[in-house]
C-alpha cells in the first residue's frame, strides 16, 4: 500500500539531517530535490539523508540523490545515506550506487548522534 | 506463490489493461495494479516487489523522463505460462524525449539499469505518434 510521503529536517550532531518517509518517486522526488538544494545553498556541504522510513524509491529519486551528491562534493562535502530496508538497499546495489554513496545503517554510524 | 485463493489466480492468456493520464503522480496506479496482478500470476513477494519497481520504470521510460505528458498511458499485462509481459504505450507522444538536464539523463540511465537487473527482457520503441516500452519477466526457476 502506498505510504504518505514526508520530509523532516533537523540539525543534531555535526551535520544537518533530512529524514524522509514513504515513497520517493517521480511525483515526490521534486520535494526532496528542493529540500536538498536549499540545505546545500544554506552552506551545508555535508548532509545526512535518513531513508529509514522510506518504503519505495525509483530512478527519479536516485537521480535527485546523485545530483545532490555532486553539489555536496563540489563544496568539499558529502551526502551520507542511512538505510536498512533490504528492498531499498537492493535498489542502491543493482544501480551500483553503494559504491558511490557513503551508506550507513544508523544515524549514529553516519556520524549523527541518535 | 503468494497466499491467494486459486479462484483469484490469473490464468494463461488472461490480460488486464489499465489506462490513465500520463502524469507522474499517477504512476503509483501502475505500481498498485502490478502488485495485484503479480500476486495473482503466481510471483512470490520478492518478484512482486521487483515487478512493481520495474513497471514504474517502464512508465517513466515511455514518458521519456518522467515529467507530465499530454495523452494517456496504456498498460497491458499478459500472463503467458511462466511469465508476465507488460507493455506501456504513450499515445500521441509527439515531442516525447528526454528533458534537458544532467539529473534527468542520470535518472534515465539508472532506470534502465534497474530494468536490466530486475526483468528478463525489456525494450522501447518510438515512432511519430507514440512511445512504447515493454518488459517480460519469468517466474523464479523458469528463467532462460
Amino acid at each position: 500500500m502506498e505510504q504518505e510521503f514526508w520530509i523532516n529536517e533537523h540539525h543534531e550532531g555535526a551535520f544537518p539531517t533530512i529524514a524522509v518517509g514513504g515513497e520517493i518517486d517521480v511525483a515526490t522526488a521534486p520535494q526532496l530535490r528542493e529540500c536538498l538544494h536549499r540545505t546545500i545553498a544554506q552552506g551545508n556541504a555535508t548532509i545526512v539523508l535518513d531513508l529509514l522510513e522510506v518504503s519505495f524509491l525509483d530512478s527519479t529519486a536516485l537521480g535527485v540523490l546523485v545530483g545532490a551528491l555532486k553539489r555536496c562534493r563540489e563544496l568539499g562535502g558529502e551526502l551520507h545515506i542511512v538505510v536498512t530496508d533490504p528492498r531499498i538497499m537492493k535498489i542502491f546495489e543493482i544501480t551500483g550506487l553503494t559504491k558511490v554513496f557513503p551508506i550507513a545503517d544508523s544515524l549514529a554510524s553516519a556520524g549523527v548522534s541518535s | 506463490m503468494t497466499d491467494l485463493d486459486a479462484a483469484d489466480a490469473l490464468r494463461v492468456g488472461d490480460r488486464v489493461e489499465l489506462r490513465f493520464p500520463a502524469r507522474g503522480d499517477l504512476v503509483v496506479l501502475a505500481r498498485l495494479v502490478t502488485s495485484a496482478i503479480s500476486a495473482r500470476a503466481g510471483f512470490d513477494i520478492e518478484e512482486l516487489e521487483d515487478l512493481r519497481l520495474a513497471v514504474g520504470e517502464l512508465c517513466l521510460l515511455a514518458m521519456g523522463g518522467g515529467g507530465d505528458r499530454h495523452g494517456d498511458l496504456s498498460l497491458e499485462f499478459s500472463v503467458s505460462g511462466e511469465a508476465i509481459d507488460v507493455s506501456c504505450t504513450l499515445a500521441g507522444a509527439a515531442g516525447v524525449g528526454r528533458a534537458p538536464g544532467d539529473e534527468v539523463s542520470e535518472a534515465d540511465r539508472l532506470g534502465e539499469q534497474i530494468l536490466s537487473a530486475l526483468v528478463d527482457e525489456y525494450g522501447r520503441e518510438q515512432d511519430d505518434g507514440s512511445s512504447r516500452s515493454w518488459l517480460r519477466k519469468q517466474r523464479r526457476g523458469h528463467g532462460a
